[in-house]
């Protein structure tokens, strides 16, 4: 991750998402893991289009799983976050924190 | 292709928007978890969730292909198939009209006929050319039809009904013909499913 380059806010969720759920997870468990802990209502396109951006950028690697009656003879895409992932979120978080650190702020008040 | 009982026309919709690289397995999921939900909830209420994951992630696809820049490619071949579609629309119109029937009432039977069917060829090139194409011809159809109702090119009086089914069957021509094709195909491919 370059400096100054922050990761998106739908980007930034998702990475979280995934980081949580280890050793990897596909498009529609990280849609409700999001869903569960926010509340948001993702849908799945956004989230694969966010997976498939992070996967460019090598935040995420994915590999493909067996496919399955269930999902109508398709095979599942599981993602895991990869060590610039996990840098792009340390940095993400130190922005944050250094941007929120100082005088009190208005959101503090409320 | 195969949608199981999922929506099939939604199926198709996302198979027709969402880039190559992760439809199958998007598609999987909304499947999977359509299946899940059919266990739990009434099949009402997850068509509804499938419909609505459908019609959001099929905007999403969009707006981000616009922001990105892909449209520019469907749209320049939108174009090109849109120019061999209207030309051959006007030879068609030209030859009705000239040779096949010169009276107005007939005029206006099959105007129709030969509106859909070149929509139906025009949307069959392009989304074999690509998929962004065929929606993207979708849109211009709709487009040339909604400003020829505006300028009010039809020198023949009609009802309104007449001008507004050109404006919603046009467009449909060009998105379902595609599918309904590609349906076909898959049901003679497969006959046992």
């Amino acid at each position: 991750m370059k400096r100054g380059e922050l990761l998106g806010s739908l980007e930034h969720i998702i990475l979280l998402a995934l980081a949580r759920l280890d050793g990897g997870a596909h498009g529609m468990i990280v849609r409700r893991e999001i869903e569960k802990r926010t509340g948001r209502n993702i849908s799945i396109g956004a989230v694969y289009a966010t997976l498939e951006r992070l996967e460019a950028k090598g935040y995420v690697s994915s590999f493909t799983g067996e496919p399955t009656a269930e999902r109508g003879g398709r095979a599942k895409r599981l993602f895991r976050v990869e060590a610039a992932g996990n840098r792009a979120l340390q940095i993400s978080e130190q922005t944050i924190r250094s941007m929120k650190a100082g005088p009190r702020n208005r959101w503090e008040s409320i | 292709m195969r949608y199981d009982s999922a929506p099939a026309l939604a199926c198709w919709l996302l198979e027709s928007v969402v880039p190559a690289r992760y439809r199958e397995a998007m598609l999987g999921d909304l499947i999977e978890e359509y299946n899940l939900r059919t266990k739990s909830a009434s099949p009402l209420t997850a068509s509804r969730w499938f419909w609505s994951q459908a019609c959001r992630s099929i905007a999403f696809t969009v707006w981000s292909s616009l922001r990105s820049g892909n449209w520019l490619i469907s749209m320049s071949i939108a174009s090109g198939v849109y120019i061999v579609m209207a030309i051959l629309k006007l030879t068609a119109d030209l030859m009705i009209s000239k040779l096949v029937a010169p009276q107005q009432a007939t005029q206006v039977v099959l105007a129709p006929v030969v509106f859909l069917s070149a929509a139906a060829i025009g949307g069959c090139v392009a989304a074999r050319a690509r998929r962004g194409a065929m929606i993207s011809l979708a849109l211009m159809v709709m487009i040339t039809v909604a400003v020829s109702i505006e300028r009010k090119v039809c020198a023949i009086p009609v009802p309104w009904w007449y001008e507004f089914g050109f404006l919603i069957l046009g467009p449909l021509a060009v998105l379902i013909t595609p599918a309904l094709i590609g349906l076909l195909m898959a049901g003679t491919a497969q006959p046992g499913k």
